[in-house]
């Protein structure tokens, strides 16, 4: 337990630590007003401190919002030439991109300003990206606004909805059974609400894959769905052998998360604690 | 340049292969090592090959065989292994890698490989794949590698056992013409009969030791060679005085 | 005179080689020249052999930084898994050889996961030597396991698949303990040039040029390794010693390559047959052309992969396979057409 939060606050002064020295890099310029970014949370985040007048393009997955200016540059595997063709003077790059640090570099060579979004591991981090960002782009109110609100939101909702006795939840990524750990992002939004997650204390870097008679063994009383996209619900999860005698299973707790929110760390994060809050209401 | 060898001894492990044997091979003639199986006659040819560390000694020209790296030693083995895609030209041509060095293709070297496929029946069907070749062409090709090496010793493995007996004749014909070059000659075969035909030197040989060594006259009618066979063959000569050796029809009826 | 007319024609001609170099000079050069960012063609030209009249600022770092090295790692990274290619099947008597055998490509993937699944974050940094390492140890212990060093082709072969199995199993675990590192591991596998920096080129070029300029050395006389042992013997090489500085050195380039540019398919196999089959010829003279035609091949590939679906990468793996599979089926048709 003890080991667990030293690497979680290390993680955390990692990626606050790294975001401080690209802000502090970049902010010396001018603002820039043509930005690219190749990230769908960061794309939120831009848009939501009030950024997105200076947005030129954004990646093939960032879908929201739906103003924002869709290219077909990749996220995940970004082409610098395809990049430096829009003529940016800033770019959102996440460092789990292929080849990230090539990319950073080869951008640099062109005198490109990057911006590298470190996945954050905790909400701390994901906020600190906002005001990172909203220091880089001539916003550093809006953003701290922003997450003032979101704060306090988020607040309000758990005095509602943190359960006073843990239930057990599961968290599953794809029907191989793929979980998410409270070391996780997720896995600690989870925390948050006091649930216990089924997939903790396997060590497996975040997210092990569980067998099924662990997850009917663990009996959760809520199983969240990231796999809705790739035609999982409550009903095919019923109908898996021995899953029915899953409490979640019996009571009908089955929930499917909305796209792209469970994935995401932009200014929806409140909608997503929403969501959760609303799906476990009346659970005990 | 006679072959020399006293006392050689090799050993795969344990088991000695060729067991202290001694004997004089003469240089520019056609000698036969024959014997049962196991006897050791292809280990004594990969001896001269370089290719077995031996105790003893075993000189070729004065020098030790392991020593002398520049003989000029060729093999034609009982069974080669046939590299795919390669024409019957590049295949012989393999052989003046010893005399040219590899991948050499001077006009005079090309000319020597020219006259050497017209030598065994082989112009003609020179761009043929060698894969394709049957057994006797197959033979042939060998041959002609081996000639194209110019070499002063060749080594043949059963150079007719898989060949039809006319094929069996004319290979050992072609092979006699290379004394005129004053090259030496050593074969293994189990056809006897045939190896009195050609070889002028016979040696048997046993279990890794070498039961008799001498001329192929001799050495066919002396009792060493039924011995070797455990008695079981049988040594006729036609009126003509060629030898032939058959295997008693007397033991195979036993069971 | 009589000579001249009735000599054989050359098993081997030079030309071929001259040929195979143009081509390539004029592929690099293509490929230099096209990207998302069109820059003409003259200007491109002039940058490149630096006449007055080249581009400049943004359009010279485009050709400078990103394109000329990514083209120079495509041709060092294709002529070494050719060659390779073609030194494994020789050695190996098997026209299905690639690279990759005696578990090299497991070995480099090991090495790889291991960087990026560990918990050391620099170490990812590494990557490049930690797939270098991969590849070499399980090679030298494929070697060692097939229980004598100087092992003949065959038992090689069988060490070679154990110790990939091995590697591979330990490497799958490694994944399944760390799966949020599955989309790197599983990219680098597909293989890529992208980076393809001047360090990168620079220390991938030494190795390589190493490796080939032995293999190159010591081509005319692999011809001896396609025939049996004792044949080998008597037309004065050693066959056992010349596979073993044969596989070594194609095992240097290849690992190389690999911790370059991760597991890039089909080149290995493909460009071999490409030039044997087109020139009706196996012998091992031709290893200089093989490197060239592989570099080349390897740099078209390349060129698709970063603007067939731009602005996306096309995994450059997914091209060598689609251009390398049908020529590769119309080699062998024609193979077997003049065998019958």
């Amino acid at each position: 337990m003890r080991r667990r939060n030293i690497a979680l606050a290390s993680a955390a002064l990692l990626g606050i630590a790294t975001l401080t020295s690209a802000t502090n890099a970049i902010a010396s310029s001018p603002n820039p007003t043509r930005i690219i970014s190749l990230s769908p949370s960061a794309t939120e985040i831009l848009f939501g401190i009030g950024a997105g007048p200076q947005v030129i393009a954004v990646d093939d997955n960032s879908d929201y919002p739906s103003t924002a200016p869709f290219s077909k540059l990749s996220s995940f595997t970004p082409n610098v030439e395809a990049i430096a063709a829009y003529h940016p003077d800033l770019v959102v790059l996440q460092s789990s991109a292929t080849n990230a640090a090539t990319v950073e570099s080869d951008l640099q060579k062109l005198k490109i300003n990057v911006f590298l979004e470190v996945t954050p591991s905790n909400i701390s981090d994901a906020y600190a990206e906002f005001l990172a960002l909203g220091k880089v782009t001539g916003h550093p109110s809006r953003a701290k606004a922003l997450v003032t609100t979101m704060k306090s939101r988020i607040a309000e909702i758990l005095a509602k909805a943190r359960k006073k006795n843990s239930i057990s939840i599961y968290h599953e990524l794809d029907n191989t059974l793929y979980s998410a750990d409270s070391t996780t992002f997720i896995g600690q939004i989870y925390s948050d609400f006091n649930f216990s997650n089924i997939a903790d204390g396997t060590n497996s870097g975040g997210y092990p894959q569980l067998t099924p008679e662990a997850v009917i063994k663990a009996d959760p009383k809520v199983i969240f769905l990231d796999d809705g996209p790739y035609g999982e619900s409550a009903a095919t999860v019923a109908a898996r052998p021995g899953w029915s005698t899953i409490s979640a299973v019996k009571n009908k707790h089955v929930v499917v998360l909305p796209l792209d929110i469970a994935d995401r760390w932009g200014p929806r994060l409140v909608d997503f604690y929403q969501f959760v809050a609303q799906a476990t209401a009346k659970i005990n | 340049m006679t072959i020399v060898v006293s006392d050689l001894t090799v050993r795969y492990g344990e088991k000695a292969v060729l067991n202290d044997i001694s004997l004089e091979i003469a240089s520019g003639k056609w000698t036969c090592l024959v014997g049962p199986n196991g006897a050791g006659k292809t280990t004594f040819l990969k001896v001269l090959l370089g290719m077995a560390p031996y105790s003893g000694s075993i000189s070729d020209q004065g020098v030790e065989v392991f020593k002398n790296h520049n003989r000029n030693v060729a093999f034609v083995p009982q069974s080669p292994q046939i590299p795919q895609g390669m024409t019957v030209a590049e295949y012989v041509a393999l052989g003046r890698s010893k005399k040219d060095g590899w991948g050499n293709e001077s006009l005079a070297s090309r000319a020597l490989i020219h006259k050497i496929l017209v030598q065994t029946h082989l112009f003609g069907m020179h761009h043929n794949l060698v894969t394709h070749l049957s057994g006797g062409e197959m033979q042939r090709a060998l041959i002609a590698r081996a000639l194209a090496q110019e070499p002063e010793l060749i080594l043949l493995d059963e150079p007719t056992s898989a060949l039809d007996l006319h094929h069996q004749i004319s290979v050992l014909n072609n092979i006699e013409l290379l004394k005129e070059e004053g090259v030496t000659i050593i074969s293994t075969m189990h056809d006897i009969t045939l190896a009195a035909m050609f070889a002028e030197q016979t040696v048997i040989m046993k279990e890794g030791k070498v039961l008799l060594s001498g001329s192929s006259h001799e050495v066919i009618h002396s009792p060493e060679l039924k011995k070797a066979f455990d008695n079981r063959i049988d040594v006729y000569t036609l009126d003509s005085g060629r030898p032939v050796i058959i295997a008693s029809k007397g033991e195979v009826e036993k069971n | 005179m009589n000579a001249e007319r009735d000599a054989i024609a050359k098993i081997w001609n030079w030309r071929i080689t001259a040929f195979c170099a143009l081509i390539l000079l004029v592929v690099a050069i293509a490929a230099v020249s096209f990207g998302p960012i069109s820059i003409n063609f003259f200007k491109v030209f002039k940058t490149l052999f630096d006449l007055p009249g080249g581009a400049s600022g943004q359009d010279r770092t485009v050709i400078i930084q990103l394109r000329l090295p990514r083209v120079i790692l495509g041709v060092l990274v294709g002529s070494a898994l050719a060659t390779s290619g073609a030194v494994y099947q020789t050695v190996f008597h098997n026209p299905l050889a690639d690279p990759y055998l005696l578990g090299a490509a497991s070995g480099a993937g090991l090495g790889a996961t291991i960087a990026l699944t560990s918990s050391h974050h620099n170490l990812v940094g590494a990557l490049p030597i930690f797939a270098f390492l991969g590849g070499v140890l399980a090679v030298f212990t494929s070697f060692i396991i097939s229980g004598r060093f100087f092992a003949d082709p065959n038992s090689l072969l069988l060490s070679g698949i154990a110790v990939g199995s091995f590697a591979t199993a330990i490497q799958t675990y490694l994944q399944q303990r760390h799966s949020s590192a599955l989309r790197p591991v599983y990219s680098w596998i597909l293989g890529d040039l992208t980076s393809a920096t001047w360090s990168v080129v620079g220390w991938s070029a030494i190795y390589i040029a190493i490796a080939l300029l032995i293999l190159f050395s010591v081509a005319k006389q692999l011809d001896g390794l396609m025939l049996s042992d004792e044949e080998a013997y008597s037309l004065g090489i050693n066959p056992k010693k010349l596979r073993i500085i044969a596989v070594a050195a194609a095992t240097l380039a290849t690992a190389t390559a690999v911790s370059a540019s991760g597991l890039i398919g089909f080149v290995g196999i493909v460009v071999p047959h490409l030039v044997r089959g087109l020139t009706h010829r196996v012998t091992n003279r031709s290893l200089i052309s093989i490197a060239m035609a592989g570099a080349a091949f390897l740099v078209l590939a390349d060129l698709g992969a970063r603007t067939l679906l731009s602005p996306a990468e096309l995994p450059i793996g997914v091209i060598t396979a689609f251009v390398g599979a049908p020529f590769f089926l119309v080699v062998l048709r024609n193979r077997r057409k003049a065998g019958q």
